[in-house]
């Protein structure tokens, strides 16, 4: 080794510089960088079956978000045109020479059925993530310390209880009884105890997580609760609550359609009120179209938004990224 | 575990005594009262003074408000024998306005006030209503007392009057003793064939306890369950027996009457109840019946709201799990299988798509490809028609006991118990079966009480899709006929349908593992 270090005709304070000892560097640890959510779309987009399932999305979203206000629809546009009711897409398109709105026929009132559903879905959908937001910020929020507290948990348990044996149809109904039948009279009406369900389940999730050793000597180490709270337990549950909002936001969208069925929805033309109104020509040959048609495209967003969403709760879930 | 289930059970009686003031103040204080007469059509008929008098007494009947008018009053008095007739008679008669008053009505009209007043309530006067010199149409004077009724008094009798035991005092006048008597010889069948029953004279029911061939043929008349009377859904009737009376048309037979009449008739001598004066006042309750005991219900060939919706409701939930957990154990078994995908497909399909589009969705394929009856006929003796009903109810809840039994199963395949069966040498069938599906099997346990009970509430969707006269639109019509009776009935009903399954649940679970103990307070 000496001989070596010679033969290169150096002196050793060339070959060797010294360096001292740092502590701050000791403590670092070298791996390869890692950004959560970077990994999350990764890990989604690896699959290539979101991406179809995302344009779709995108589609539906330009259909009914952009095509609407571009088109400037009025229902009751050929409401005295009593050629106009009922017609198939043929007799729709032979009717009014060929515009893309009558590619699904006319309706009982001669509303274009195209226009109508894509109107339809914009408030359908709109309710949904609306009361979506609502739910799961105020059900995560108070599951979070309903989980964490005792005292909490002996009051909120009852409140449950008490609650959930409520019919909710019957809170639906004179909540809308009370106000009108309106778009946002609907999301407080659906929004008022809905949360509760949710902050149930997060709580659920809080008690299972909260008592792990991880956490204990967390809070050993003189960690708050807040932060508890936060760093090591909300993380842990991105995946789950990812998943929930993916079932949440089609079962808003279900329940809307299933109100107007049973006569509780609201009066804008949502999808579940397209339903409701069209359902008379659904035994009716040749009128079938007019109640599929909001049925497919319900059935369709919602398989879309549901697809998206737990497929995004997989990815969100850390255990998947390596 | 026994303290344990009275303690639960108490909690559950708190909280469904919660709820139903909770639905009481909804219904009660929150919505408009005039509300009630929308589907009301004798309301409409009603002008002037009349309606206002008629609204009052409607409002009475409903809980709104105690009322009392001033001839019932003066009758009252005069009962309690403070009025002789005459004076009664006299002091009826209100003026067109209060200065036209008698004396003597002015006396009383006075102490009514003052009667009133002193109790809190409202008194009103309604001056006649004239068009020209005669009295305008309902528009007659008149003068009444009105209080609404608190909260706290409306709960209490509600749920005083849950259950009424019948007793020998309750009819006003009767022929006879009073009393009970036991045969064993039952006279609705003749007086010589054998059959139990106890008869009371004196009671509200005439039969108490009888047996007859439908089920639980063993019936009883002591205690009668007043949910609520039901005002527009069903006139007059109990939301009980609203959901338990058979429909459908009349099945007649040969009956003989008390009187010893025979007639071919549909009714049902075992549900005779009492009238007061009802016997003397028809010729044709004369030539049937001896005494009071007149009002029948009559016998009729389907079965009721209630039964219609267990049988569809209960066969469903058994299918569902008869096909719901070997599929779950399935997917679980061969997981990223083929059949684990396509179950996973229809589990997608089934959360994801509203309800209503997949119910119609089935509908149109039975009708059309299967050729099964589409709607629900009730004269009909075809069982065919039971089948898209069943079917539309029990493949969501296959979907879901799938998606539940899958997950469990899945959990429980990575846990040292079924390493060590592994390594213990026992095959993957035996491990599945015999393991794995034992400990999954725990938390699916808990839903099937409620399952079954739940099963008498009835499916809104399904029962109004295929017109199913099931119990499941109840609260739903109830809603919108603002049938107040029937929405605080069908409330309570529910509720404790809830609160008693989710206790059978916690029950069975313990008994099916005896690891579970709800007894220690530790979690």
């Amino acid at each position: 080794m000496d001989h070596d270090l010679k033969n290169l005709g150096m002196p050793e304070e060339k070959l060797f510089s010294f360096h001292s000892h740092s502590d701050l560097e000791s403590e670092k640890i070298t791996a390869p960088r890692y950004s959560y959510w970077q990994s999350v779309f990764r890990v989604f987009f690896r699959k290539r079956i979101n991406i179809v399932i995302l344009s779709l999305l995108a589609v539906v979203i330009v259909f009914a978000y952009i095509y609407p206000a571009m088109t400037d629809f009025d229902p009751y546009k050929n409401l005295l045109d009593s050629a106009s009711k009922h017609l198939s897409p043929t007799a729709a398109i032979e009717h009014f020479g060929f515009h893309i709105e009558y590619i699904l026929g006319t309706s009982g009132s001669g509303k274009a059925t195209f226009d109508a559903i894509w109107n339809g879905a914009q408030i359908s959908i709109s309710l949904a993530f609306i009361c979506a937001a609502i739910n799961m910020t105020v059900g995560v929020v108070v599951g979070a310390i309903w989980g964490f507290s005792k005292k909490v948990d002996a009051i909120m348990m009852e409140v449950y209880n008490i609650v959930g044996n409520v019919p909710y149809i019957l809170l639906i109904a004179v909540i809308v009884m009370l106000f009108t039948a309106s778009f946002w009279s609907m999301v407080f009406a659906l929004t008022v105890t809905g949360w509760l369900s949710i902050a149930y389940f997060i709580r659920t999730q809080v008690i299972i997580i909260r008592d792990r050793e991880y956490n204990l000597a967390s809070k050993c180490l003189g960690t708050s609760t807040v932060k508890i709270a936060m760093k090591n337990i909300l993380p842990f549950m991105t995946s789950v609550i990812v998943t929930l909002v993916a079932t949440e936001i089609p079962s808003y969208i279900s329940y809307e359609v299933f109100l107007a069925y049973i006569g509780l929805g609201i009066s804008d033309m949502s999808l579940g009120r397209l339903i409701f109104e069209a359902e008379p020509s659904m035994v009716t040959p040749g009128w079938e179209l007019e109640f599929w048609s909001p049925v497919a495209i319900a059935a369709i967003i919602s398989v879309v938004l549901y697809v998206v969403g737990q497929n995004l709760g997989d990815a969100s879930d850390p255990r998947t990224h390596m | 575990m026994g303290k344990y289930v009275v303690k639960r059970l108490l909690h559950g009686v708190v909280s469904i005594i919660v709820v139903v003031a909770i639905v009481m103040v909804m219904i009660y204080s929150w919505l408009n009262r005039d509300l009630v007469f929308s589907t009301d059509s004798s309301y409409n008929r009603q002008s002037n003074n009349t309606r206002e008098t008629y609204k009052h007494e409607k409002w009475e009947k409903f809980g709104y408000l105690d009322y009392v008018s001033y001839q019932e009053w003066l009758n009252q008095l005069a009962r309690d024998g403070e009025l002789d007739e005459e004076t009664r008679a006299e002091a009826a008669v209100l003026g067109r306005k209060p200065e036209a008053d008698s004396e003597l009505t002015e006396e009383y009209t006075a102490r009514f006030r003052e009667y009133y007043e002193s109790q809190g309530y409202t008194v009103t006067r309604l001056d006649a209503i004239v068009s020209g010199r005669k009295l305008a149409n309902g528009g007659q004077q008149a003068m009444f007392a009105a209080k609404d009724k608190p909260l706290t008094d409306r709960i209490w009798n509600y749920f005083t009057g849950l259950v009424s035991i019948d007793n020998i005092h309750r009819a006003e006048e009767v022929q006879g003793e009073r009393g009970l008597t036991f045969t064993w010889y039952d006279p609705v069948y003749g007086g010589t064939k054998f059959s139990p029953a106890i008869i009371g004279n004196g009671t509200y029911h005439k039969y108490l306890l009888y047996v007859d061939d439908q089920f639980p043929f063993l019936h009883q008349n002591f205690a009668t369950i007043n949910l609520g009377v039901s005002y527009s859904v069903n006139n007059g009737v109990d939301v009980f027996n609203t959901m338990t009376r058979s429909q459908g048309s009349y099945v007649k037979s040969s009956i003989t009457y008390p009187t010893g009449l025979v007639e071919d008739s549909a009714d049902d001598l075992h549900t005779a109840t009492y009238m007061q004066g009802s016997h003397a006042a028809s010729a044709l309750n004369q030539s049937r019946f001896v005494d009071d005991y007149t009002i029948v219900d009559t016998v009729k060939g389907g079965f009721s709201k209630m039964g219609y919706s267990f049988v569809i409701g209960i066969i469903s939930v058994v299918m569902a799990y008869l096909l719901g957990l070997p599929l779950g154990l399935l997917m679980a078994r061969h997981k990223e299988g083929v059949l684990d995908k396509l179950g996973t497909v229809y589990i997608v399909f089934i959360i994801a798509v509203p309800s209503l589009a997949y119910i119609f969705l089935f509908k149109a394929i039975g009708t059309s490809l299967f050729g099964l009856p589409g709607m629900f006929d009730m004269e009909s003796s075809s069982k065919l028609m039971f089948i898209l009903p069943i079917v539309s109810l029990a493949l969501p809840s296959i979907a879901n006991l799938m998606k539940w039994m899958r997950r469990y199963m899945i959990d429980q395949m990575n846990s040292d118990y079924v390493k060590f069966a592994r390594s213990g040498g026992l095959s993957e069938s035996e491990i599945f079966t015999k393991h794995i599906w034992k400990n999954a099997a725990i938390p699916i346990v808990h839903g099937i009480p409620s399952g079954v009970l739940g099963a008498m509430t009835g499916a809104i969707i399904t029962e109004r899709v295929y017109v199913v006269p099931g119990a499941g639109n109840l609260l739903t019509e109830a809603i919108n006929k603002y049938d107040n009776g029937v929405i605080v009935g069908v409330a309570l009903f529910y509720a404790i349908l809830t609160v008693v399954s989710v206790i059978l649940g916690d029950v069975l679970m313990a008994t099916v593992d005896p690891r579970i103990s709800f007894t220690t307070k530790d979690r």
